[in-house]
């Protein structure tokens, strides 16, 4: 039987999968077999390229509730590879998916490719210092992160779609669920941004930097110590390992001294400027224009020299 | 009296890590060993728990010879009791070869009824080895938790998925992996890093787990790791008079078109 199998709760990131998904195919041979909980998504990617779309009918329709009815279905099937869409419940899923399968597994991989029969990742180490190539036997089971590859355009003949009952995994009972209050600002959308650390040294003063992004017409951003320590600014806009991953046309970063950790998540920016009171921070090193000086003191002067 | 085990997995200190400019290779020759950052809060949460209410906590370690030099650290914040498995073929393992080797130890040393891990190490952070575990010992498995509390045999815990939190509970053994905001790590006192050289830690050999080559055969194979390179302009404005680098600023960012 054999195939490349797509998973992903998200619907964008499940289309997204398609792209690397088709490209194996033609490196392997195989079908494409798109999974999913979902009949709105059954439609659209069987219309986008995957051959057979199985929809999984369950009482419970989570990833982690459905990985051991997924691992079933992969096992006998024998699928080759696995891409899963990389959100945390689907990191859970993939990587019990993986360990019945008896398969190895790459997180968060960026480039996917198939050398010498085995598939071939690209994904970071250490927070983000090194980046390392990552070649895993078949069957492999990789995780994708979300925006990697863009949704293939319509195929010329739509896949099948067939319905599958399978049982969930209930060992684990779900009493309630809350969605994170959202501002619905989307900062990786954003073309500039300011981005602040704890060189501020109390929310109040955060003024100064919203006087700044005015100017600038930007968005502001933050360190994971800015939002989940202090809480001054809400999670989704923190940039990191763990949190955002940004690439705006300008990355002003105001107090924060440019861990790898945080770096990861903006590194790819076009231009990154960095205004620090500490002439030895990381920060520097990473930036294309800087100040060393107190930022109490540069930003009213830079945000007033940017309104004229 | 509830039996707890706490996983963590001996890493470099990336800050200790400096890229090779010449090659962009790694140059790990000055780099410390430390606890995986979350594996401390995992270490951290089962050691409150039993302090609160009673209980052991075993800590198990596979990695490389090096492990070893964990064991004062792993038991000054709070474990009982340690088990390592140093192996120099560790280096190489995959989230495969680790989770089988954790679960043929836990087959050994268990059963417990809660195992407790971080929700990835610091220097791979594949984060894989929580849902392996599960699978491979046949538990649930509770993955991402900001909170939680024990009850008896019954896990309360609060999950935080990204765009939301979920309250769930689960019944007998389990698996669970804790987000750095569960708590904050002790820092060993005096009279806990004293008191952990008299707690007993045992060195579990690899070949007496029972496991078969194919066990111990990664499959995911890490190649050419190369240093990130930050290629930017590094200039950098730092004169005393703040006014004359904002307007070097200014003018750099109208060349840019960014201003």
């Amino acid at each position: 039987m054999a195939g490349i199998f797509i998973f992903s709760e998200d619907p964008q990131l499940a289309q997204q999968l398609l792209t690397p998904g088709l490209a194996l195919k033609a490196s392997l041979g195989q079908p494409l077999v798109a999974l999913t909980a979902s009949s709105a998504d059954a439609q659209t990617l069987a219309s986008l390229g995957a051959d057979r779309v199985v929809m999984l009918k369950a009482a419970r329709t989570t990833p982690e509730a459905l990985a051991p009815a997924i691992a079933d279905l992969l096992a006998k099937e024998q699928a080759s590879v696995v891409l899963v869409g990389g959100t945390l419940r689907g990191r859970h899923l993939a990587a019990h998916v993986a360990a019945a399968l008896k398969a190895g597994m790459t997180t968060d991989a960026k480039v996917l490719a198939i050398r010498d029969g085995k598939l071939e990742a690209q994904r970071i180490l250490y927070a983000g210092l090194a980046v390392c190539e990552e070649v895993v036997a078949l069957p492999a089971v990789a995780t994708i992160p979300q925006r990697t590859f863009l949704a293939p355009a319509a195929a010329a003949q739509a896949g099948t779609v067939e319905t599958l009952e399978v049982q969930a995994d209930a060992r684990v009972v779900v009493e309630s669920t809350t969605p994170v209050e959202s501002e619905g600002v989307d900062i990786t959308a954003a073309i500039k941004l300011v981005s602040v650390g704890r060189g501020f040294g109390k929310k109040e003063d955060l003024f100064l930097a919203r006087d700044l992004a005015g100017a600038l017409k930007a968005e502001i951003s933050c360190t994971r110590g800015v939002a989940e320590d202090e809480h001054w600014l809400p999670i989704e806009r923190y940039i990191g390992i763990s949190g955002q991953t940004v690439k705006p046309e300008l990355y002003l970063a105001v107090g924060l001294s440019g861990q790898v950790q945080h770096m990861v998540g903006c590194r790819e920016s076009k231009v990154i400027v960095a205004v620090n009171k500490d002439e030895q921070a990381p920060i520097f090193e990473a930036a294309d224009y800087g100040i060393v000086g107190d930022l109490y003191q540069v930003l009213p002067l830079l945000t007033a020299a940017l309104k004229s | 009296m509830p039996k707890l085990l706490v996983c963590y997995k001996w890493v470099l200190n990336e800050q200790d890590i400096k890229i090779r400019p010449e090659d962009l290779s790694l140059d790990t020759s000055r780099a410390k060993g430390k606890i995986s950052d979350f594996d401390r809060n995992a270490i951290e949460e089962a050691s409150l728990i039993v302090e609160q209410q009673g209980g052991t906590v075993d800590a198990l370690s596979y990695g490389t010879p090096a492990v070893k030099q964990s064991v004062k650290d792993a038991l000054s914040r709070g474990p009982n009791r340690l088990l390592w498995i140093g192996d120099p073929q560790a280096e190489d393992a995959d989230a495969l070869v680790i989770a089988n080797v954790l679960a043929a130890a836990i087959r050994k040393a268990g059963p417990y009824d809660l195992i407790l891990c971080g929700e990835g190490s610091s220097d791979m952070f594949y984060q894989q080895t929580p849902a392996r575990l599960a699978a491979l010992l046949g538990l649930p498995c509770v993955t991402f938790v900001a909170k939680m509390t024990l009850e008896g045999d019954v896990l309360k815990a609060t999950r935080k998925l990204g765009d939301c939190t979920e309250q769930v509970s689960v019944t007998g053994p389990a698996v669970v992996s804790v987000l750095s905001e569960i708590n904050k790590p002790r820092i060993p006192s005096l009279k806990q890093v004293l008191g952990a050289a008299k707690k007993p830690s045992e060195e579990i050999a690899i070949g007496s787990l029972g496991l078969a080559a194919d066990e111990l055969q990664p499959r995911a194979v890490r190649k050419s790791a190369k240093g990130f390179l930050m290629n930017r302009k590094n200039i950098i404005f730092k004169e005393s008079d703040a006014a004359a680098n904002v307007a070097k600023l200014v003018a750099s960012l109208a060349a840019e078109g960014l201003a």
